[in-house]
């Protein structure tokens, strides 16, 4: 009895004593089974007889807040009473209704539920609630009672039949509040999906869910529930497409809604459509087929809307795979043949006037219903196809084959579904022949459009089996090589070289017999006039002429039997250049080894290739350079291209693409190779060995540049290998390299030797041996940055960088000790700018070395980490510095943040931003464009931070507006331009001085800063105006 | 003739109107920034004295002072007329005029100050009467022009109401049996009237027009010759004089001095111009020469020209670049 | 332009762009001043979208580069547009659209008159009378539908339903 004395207590301190808390102290002591529930009903007794309605609902309330926390700990007996008990008090007195509701919610989630109370509880909650008249938070307990109902009693309630769903509809009927309407949605959805018994009541469940359809939402300000328009819409849909018994309802109501003035309406209509498309049949669409098609025709071709259309499209894609679907009765007609026909007789007759607009939207309509699938797609190629071909014999004017030729691509290139299944061929092979001709003579004109177009149509064709003959192919390759030839239109260069590299791929064989030997002709052949009798202008177009021909060698070459008749011609080309031919300028020497490269990074990745690389290419091109570097040694003797800096930086992407790709084996004996030559002199693996000996490759003489620039090449080589593969004498190695970086007098050769330092370190495992390769490194370069005499010292410094860059990407410990060393150089009086230009590399991806394409080690988060650690030593930097010193700071910051990912630059952006408007008043235009670069990105897509700083970066990017510099005019409008998208409230205040002041840039006397002034002036003219 | 002040009236937007009080201490202005500012001369420059609380809608077309000086009426694109009085240090709204269908393009007061003419480009010119208690009554729409009207301008002295219009008119108009009606249309120019000036007298009236042409219209009485005329009979308007091939542009405004009979016109090519009479002009062959031609008065088109009502030869002009200049002519020696 | 109004002219006649102007080294040299030329007016104009199509002017041939006169020095700008059919309802909104994008793109000094091309519409005059009438033309961009066609007009959107 103590335990029920306590219970009496606890419920007179709640009920009378309005002491909430004692809620949960009864709950507790329910759970610890101080007592049950059902003497808690009875400790309640006098207070549920209470004659004041406020008593009674407080004793209920306490009730159902223990429920709330017991419920799983029922017994079925304990629940049968309490649901008795409940379903008798939802007709006390309506104040108490709220905690009724809340108990039985409680009771809906126990897991032992006795057979036949879900259904009691449902009937009592019908008969006896008007839940409309319910406050938003009881509506809400009502809708979920039902949901947890339909989780686990889904048997019981089926048994219901039609009148679930009838007490449903009655209670959901006016619902208007967003989270409750999407509590309804869930449960009208699961009686569609779930398979409930609709029985007389379909159309009353449709009514009362369809009419919120198209929904029209905005979500009040700061919304706290986060429920957007979008959220309402689907849920909405999955309702009203869940079933095909309310197609007869929902079809009108699309065909309706699609013609609103709304343009997200209609968008809802379309989207809708598409989506019921999937579980209807042809029987349950043939009604309203011309209605449907009408909707989506005048869409189509009348709409101004990008999205509108592509939505149309999709609906009518969706709507002829649906039809396409349907099992075709020989009793019945075909569905989807009239659907077509529909189609066909609105659309077709327009393909007749390729002058007039309509052309394009019908050819759109026509193609998007033909990639349904296979059928559809059939048909109306057979009836489109046919047609296009004759118009375009007809048609003799450009701009008109233009247009026709570009339908026909539309039709060429296949969709997903409508791809011929197994034993199917493909659609257009009846037309195989006159599509080829059409193509061909397409090619043949001299109109610009046309040329390109034919060329993707080529393209397409290729691609489909069977649609080119062996004797296509060849007849292709020859207009291909035709217009490598001729064209020098930069669009139709590029369409022919996409044409080529797509066709070589798939007819590798015919492209290396009958294109690369033309080429490679025209390549080599002399010119007709000797040099000196030519004018410049026909110089440079046979230059351009073996550009493209290069160019196209290249794009060709990835099946192995065209890389093994293309790399040796481009290879050709560099040992004539060599050679001293005389045939080849600088210019076409670098190019062709950027399409060396391309060869090495796309030709196919199998071990003929890579052998190919291993026994030929690397070896040539090594040997080639070094004699080009020993010959130009000799006295009198003619240089060599291949000693310019410009042509090695070219070469070394060739070697480090090569050898990057190399497998373990192949990989291992270059490294060895390329290390016993720097290293010892060893040319054995060269193919031409008549090099003097001993060689000194990496020794410094001071004439010796030539040579001494060929670690370029090593560093290729060795730092593009995969981290597993052995680097041999690597302490030598080191050695050697450090002191060429720190002593040669050479920019391009310490450089080379830091990068490939610093490649190697980046590699190497951790550990002691590492550590003593940096600490002596370190020591040396310290020595030589405080030594303010010392000449070497822009030496030491670029090795400093390059490690820090080795070591801050990999997150070694030690990196921090370097990048506080490059710090400490911001106030240097001769490294300064150096150093603040260094931090752009540092936080930036090298093209040749350091990068993931060099299996280097690159830790994804290092420039967060960067900042991170650093920002504060800067900021610190910034503000103790003396005036002069300032920029070096503002700089380095600059190229720091400028290199951040957007998304850490936006959490820094506070603390930055006053930083960056500071950098924007700095006199040095590149401090300036540097920050002006890193502000664009985040004013497109502004954060909170920004807003009370847009006064002041307003004036100070107006005030760049009028800079001399026409890069920093340009720049500041962009930003000014990216401005106008800030939300409206920030930045209205601010329209009428930035339009003012922007008048003056639209007299510049630069017509490109005119043109960013006009867009970023229009725009904000725009800003707090309808029609935005 | 010289430049006094140059002032910024209207920034960001045009300068549409300005218009002296009957003293000349005051000149007001509007634009399309929805303001009326009051400038007054402040030792060597000119100050703001008052800006009106915001009382239109959108663009102020014009404005004009009651003959007291002590009203100010605008008009405005929001089809609104507004009567503004001083009250203690400020300008306050006493009454909207409201009953057009849209823009009101000008307001005129007529010389007794107890008759107000709007009109607006919906085609009608509408005269209001004030009583004692300073209410405002409408007593006559007339619809005589078929395109909106752009001016409207009382005879100096007499209850005589000119219109100027789209549809390329002048138009005079009467009161007639408690009604107002159009006793006379001057048709002569070939494009959009603009603006209209009565000479002091009243006995001639100087019209402008997108025609880029400015015409002097005399009051002629048929039976002039035999003496005094028939009362009934209406003195007719002929086009005396037409000055063409001087402005390369729309002539927006003509400003007719009240004291030296000086013309002065306002144009879209940026020019002010001042035009002199003939000695031997006579009173069929009025003769005007261009005395004065400053062709970068303003940076954008003028809008409007107005003598000071005092102090001969002081000019005031407007344009669309939002700026006021004032400007001093002495006469050539 | 919504849902079921017919159009004055469904299936106008399209013709082919211009294309980007190349720029050209000139253009890069700090030190050389540009003057505004033709080609820089039309290209100011020429991807204004129709009123009622998804399409530009340009596709359209409503302007072309040969009905734009500039003279920077003297400050003057002439186009002349064509409606697509004699009776296009919608020529005073493309004139006006034409007007509004020169004023908000050249600098305040130039005097910009544009026309509807001789013979090409029936009420040529009236239509050229209204944009040339500054007070019309700036009462009617206080008018927020007609600001709101305008503005969607001019908006930096490229049409969508055209050939690429």
């Amino acid at each position: 009895m103590a335990a029920n004395s306590v219970l009496l207590g606890l419920v007179e301190e709640f009920v009378s004593g309005q002491q909430d808390s004692k809620a949960s102290e009864t709950a507790t002591g329910v759970k610890t089974g101080q007592f049950t529930v059902l003497e808690l009903v009875e400790a309640l007794g006098l207070s549920l007889t209470s004659s004041q309605a406020q008593t009674r609902g407080r004793g209920v309330q306490l009730l159902s807040l223990v429920l709330q926390e017991c419920y799983a700990s029922l017994s079925e007996r304990e629940v049968e009473v309490l649901v008795a008990f409940y379903e008798n008090r939802l007709k006390d007195h309506y104040a108490i209704t709220p905690y009724v509701l809340q108990g039985i919610k409680a009771l809906t989630k126990c897991p032992k539920l006795p057979p036949g109370l879900s259904v009691s509880i449902l009937k009592s909650l019908f008969q006896d609630v008007h839940v409309q008249s319910l406050m938003l938070k009881e509506r809400s307990c009502v809708y979920t009672i039902l949901l947890n109902l339909m989780e686990s009693q889904e048997e019981e309630l089926k048994g219901l039949g039609a009148d679930f769903v009838f007490g449903f509809v009655q209670a959901m009927d006016g619902e208007r509040d967003p989270r409750n309407l999407l509590l309804a949605f869930q449960i009208a959805g699961n009686i569609v999906h779930r398979g409930y018994e609709l029985g007389k009541f379909t159309e009353e469940l449709f009514e009362v869910t369809s009419c919120y359809f198209p929904i029209d939402f905005t979500p009040p300000p700061s919304d706290p529930h986060g429920i957007t328009q979008e959220d309402l819409i689907l849920s909405l849909r999955t309702v009203l497409t869940g079933t095909p018994r309310f197609a007869e309802y929902l079809l009108p109501l699309i065909i309706e809604k699609v013609d609103s003035d709304v343009q997200s309406a209609k968008l809802d209509s379309l989207q809708t459509l598409t989506a019921c498309t999937t579980l209807y049949t042809h029987k349950d669409l043939a009604e309203f087929l011309t209605g449907l098609w009408t909707s989506l025709r005048r869409e189509v071709f009348q709409t101004a809307s990008e999205k509108v259309e592509a939505a149309s499209l999709s609906a009518l894609t969706a709507l002829t795979a649906c039809l396409s679907r349907s099992v075709r009765h020989s009793d019945s007609e075909d569905g989807l043949e009239v659907f077509l026909d529909l189609v066909l007789r609105d659309c077709q007759h327009h393909l007749c006037e390729p002058d007039l607009k309509l052309v394009w939207p019908s050819a759109k309509l026509l193609q998007a219903a033909a990639g349904a699938s296979y059928r559809a797609s059939r048909k109306i190629a057979a009836s489109v196809v046919p047609l296009l071909l004759e118009q375009y014999s007809t048609r003799t004017q450009c701009a008109q084959r233009r247009t026709l030729l570009e339908v026909v691509q539309g039709f060429v290139q296949p969709a997903q579904n409508s791809l011929p299944g197994d034993g199917e061929e493909s659609i257009l092979s009846g037309f195989q022949q006159p599509l080829c001709s059409l193509v061909f003579s397409a090619l043949s004109e001299s109109n610009t459009g046309l040329r390109v177009i034919a060329s993707r149509v080529l393209t397409a064709l290729g691609q489909q089996p069977g649609l080119l003959l062996p004797s296509d192919v060849e007849l292709a390759a020859d207009h291909l090589t035709r217009l490598v030839l001729e064209e020098d239109e930069p669009q139709i260069c590029s369409a022919v070289m996409d044409c080529s590299c797509a066709l070589a791929r798939l007819y590798p064989d015919a492209f290396a017999s009958k294109m690369i030997p033309k080429l490679k002709g025209e390549i080599f052949s002399e010119p007709m006039v000797q040099d000196d009798g030519s004018t410049p202008a026909q110089t440079q177009s046979r230059q351009a002429v073996r550009q493209r021909c290069v160019a196209a060698l290249a794009v060709m070459s990835s099946k192995p039997s065209v890389v093994q008749e293309s790399a040796p011609i481009l290879l050709e080309v560099l040992s004539s250049a060599h050679a001293g031919s005389g045939l080849f300028s600088l210019e076409e020497v670098v190019s062709t080894c950027h399409s060396l490269q391309r060869v090495a990074a796309q030709a196919q990745d199998t071990e003929e290739t890579g052998r190919f690389f291993h026994d030929i290419i690397i070896p040539r091109l090594l040997g080639l350079a070094l004699q080009a570097a020993l010959q130009g040694e000799r006295e009198g003797a003619q240089q060599s291209p291949l000693t310019e800096e410009a042509v090695l930086s070219a070469l070394v992407p060739v070697m480090s693409t090569a050898c990057s790709r190399l497998q373990s084996q192949m990989a291992a004996l270059t490294a060895s190779r390329a290390v016993s030559l720097f290293l010892d002199g060893d040319v054995s693996f060269l193919p031409e060995n008549d090099f003097p000996s001993p060689l000194q490759l990496l020794k410094k003489q001071s004439e010796a540049w030539r040579r001494s620039q060929l670690v370029c090449l090593l560093m290729a080589c060795v730092c593009s290998m995969p981290r597993s593969v052995e680097i041999p004498q690597i302490d030598r190695l080191f050695e050697e390299l450090e002191e060429l970086s720190c002593t040669s007098p050479h920019p391009f050769s310490y450089t080379a030797a830091a990068k490939c330092f610093a490649g190697l370190v980046n590699k190497r495992p951790g550990g002691d041996q590492l550590d003593s390769v940096l600490e002596r490194m370190m020591k040396r370069i310290s020595s030589e940055l405080d030594c303010a005499s010392s000449s070497f010292r822009v030496q030491a410094f670029t090795l400093l960088l390059w490690v820090a860059k080795a070591l801050l990407i990999r997150y070694h410990p030690l990196s921090t000790a370097l990048t506080d060393k490059l710090f400490s150089l911001l106030p240097d009086p001769e490294l300064a700018d150096a150093a603040a230009e260094g931090f752009s590399l540092l936080l930036s991806d090298p093209a040749d070395v350091l990068n993931r394409e060099c299996h280097a080690d690159v830790r994804i988060m290092y420039r967060q980490r960067f900042f991170t650690e650093n920002s504060a030593k800067l900021f610190q930097g910034f503000y103790s510095a003396d005036k002069g010193r300032k920029p070096g700071y503002l700089k380095a910051l600059s190229h720091i943040v400028n290199h951040l990912p957007r998304q850490v630059q936006l959490t820094e952006l506070p603390a930055l931003l006053p930083l960056l408007l500071e950098a924007l008043s700095s006199p040095d235009r590149r401090v300036q464009l540097s920050t002006l670069s890193c502000l664009h990105p985040v004013l497109m897509d502004p954060p909170p931070a920004l807003t009370p700083q847009v006064d002041g970066l307003v004036s100070h990017l107006l005030k760049l507006t009028t800079s001399p510099g026409m890069a920093v005019r340009i720049a500041s409008l962009r930003c000014l331009h990216a401005l106008s998208r800030l939300p409206e409230h920030m930045i209205l205040p601010f329209r009428a001085r930035v339009i003012r002041a922007l008048a003056k840039a639209l007299d510049d006397r630069k017509r490109l800063v005119r043109k960013e002034a006009v867009e970023a002036r229009g725009e904000w003219f725009l800003v707090g105006c309808p029609g935005r | 003739m010289n430049i006094l002040h140059k002032f910024s009236a209207h920034p960001d937007t045009r300068c549409w109107y300005v218009a002296w009080n009957p003293t000349g201490t005051l000149l007001a202005s509007c634009g399309g920034d929805r303001a009326i500012r009051i400038w007054a001369r402040e030792g060597d420059s000119w100050e703001c004295r008052f800006v009106l609380p915001e009382g239109h809608q959108r663009t102020i077309r014009k404005v004009a002072w009651s003959p007291c000086g002590n009203y100010l009426a605008s008009a405005s694109f929001d089809a609104t007329t507004c009567i503004w009085g001083k009250k203690g240090d400020d300008f306050e709204c006493l009454t909207v005029l409201e009953g057009h269908e849209n823009e009101v393009k000008c307001v005129s007061w007529a010389p007794s100050g107890s008759l107000l003419a709007t009109c607006s480009r919906d085609k009608s010119v509408w005269v209001w009467e004030v009583d004692e208690e300073d209410e405002y009554e409408c007593v006559s729409v007339v619809n005589a022009h078929t395109q909106d009207v752009k001016h409207v301008v009382w005879h100096p002295t007499k209850e005589l109401l000119a219109s100027a219009s789209y549809d390329n008119t002048v138009r005079l108009y009467k009161e007639e049996d408690d009604d107002w009606v159009c006793k006379a249309t001057l048709e002569g120019h070939t494009a959009t009237v603009w603006s209209l000036a009565f000479d002091s007298s009243g006995q001639r009236l100087a019209s402008c027009s997108d025609d880029r042409t400015v015409k002097i219209w005399k009051e002629c009485h048929p039976e002039d010759e035999q003496g005094e005329g028939r009362a009934s009979t209406d003195p007719e308007w002929k086009c005396v004089c037409t000055l063409s091939g001087f402005h390369s542009r729309t002539v927006y405004d003509v400003a007719w001095c009240q004291q030296t009979g000086l013309l002065a016109t306002a144009c879209a090519d940026d020019g002010v111009r001042v035009f002199k009479e003939d000695s031997n002009s006579d009173c069929h062959q009025t003769i005007f020469s261009l005395s004065v031609h400053i062709p970068k008065a303003h940076n954008q088109d003028v809008n409007c020209v107005a003598w000071h009502p005092k102090e001969a030869g002081l000019l005031a002009s407007c344009s669309d670049d939002g700026e006021i200049a004032i400007w001093s002519y002495q006469s050539e020696t | 332009m919504s849902g079921g109004t017919q159009l004055d002219n469904e299936n106008p006649q399209i013709f082919q762009r211009s294309g980007e102007r190349l720029w050209t080294a000139e253009d890069e040299d700090e030190d050389i001043a540009d003057p505004i030329d033709d080609r820089e007016i039309f290209d100011l104009i020429r991807s204004i979208n129709d009123p009622e199509h998804p399409l530009s002017l340009e596709d359209l041939n409503v302007v072309e580069q040969m009905r734009v006169h500039v003279s920077d020095p003297e400050s003057t700008v002439t186009v002349e547009f064509t409606p697509t059919i004699p009776h296009c309802s919608m020529a005073t909104l493309i004139g006006l659209s034409i007007k509004v994008k020169l004023l908000r793109s050249l600098p305040s000094r130039f005097k910009i008159d544009v026309h509807i091309t001789p013979g090409t519409h029936a009420s040529e005059d009236a239509v050229n009378k209204q944009l040339a009438d500054k007070e019309r033309v700036a009462a009617a961009l206080e008018n927020a539908q007609l600001l709101e066609v305008v503005n969607q007009c001019l908006a930096s959107k490229l049409p969508a339903n055209l050939m690429p």
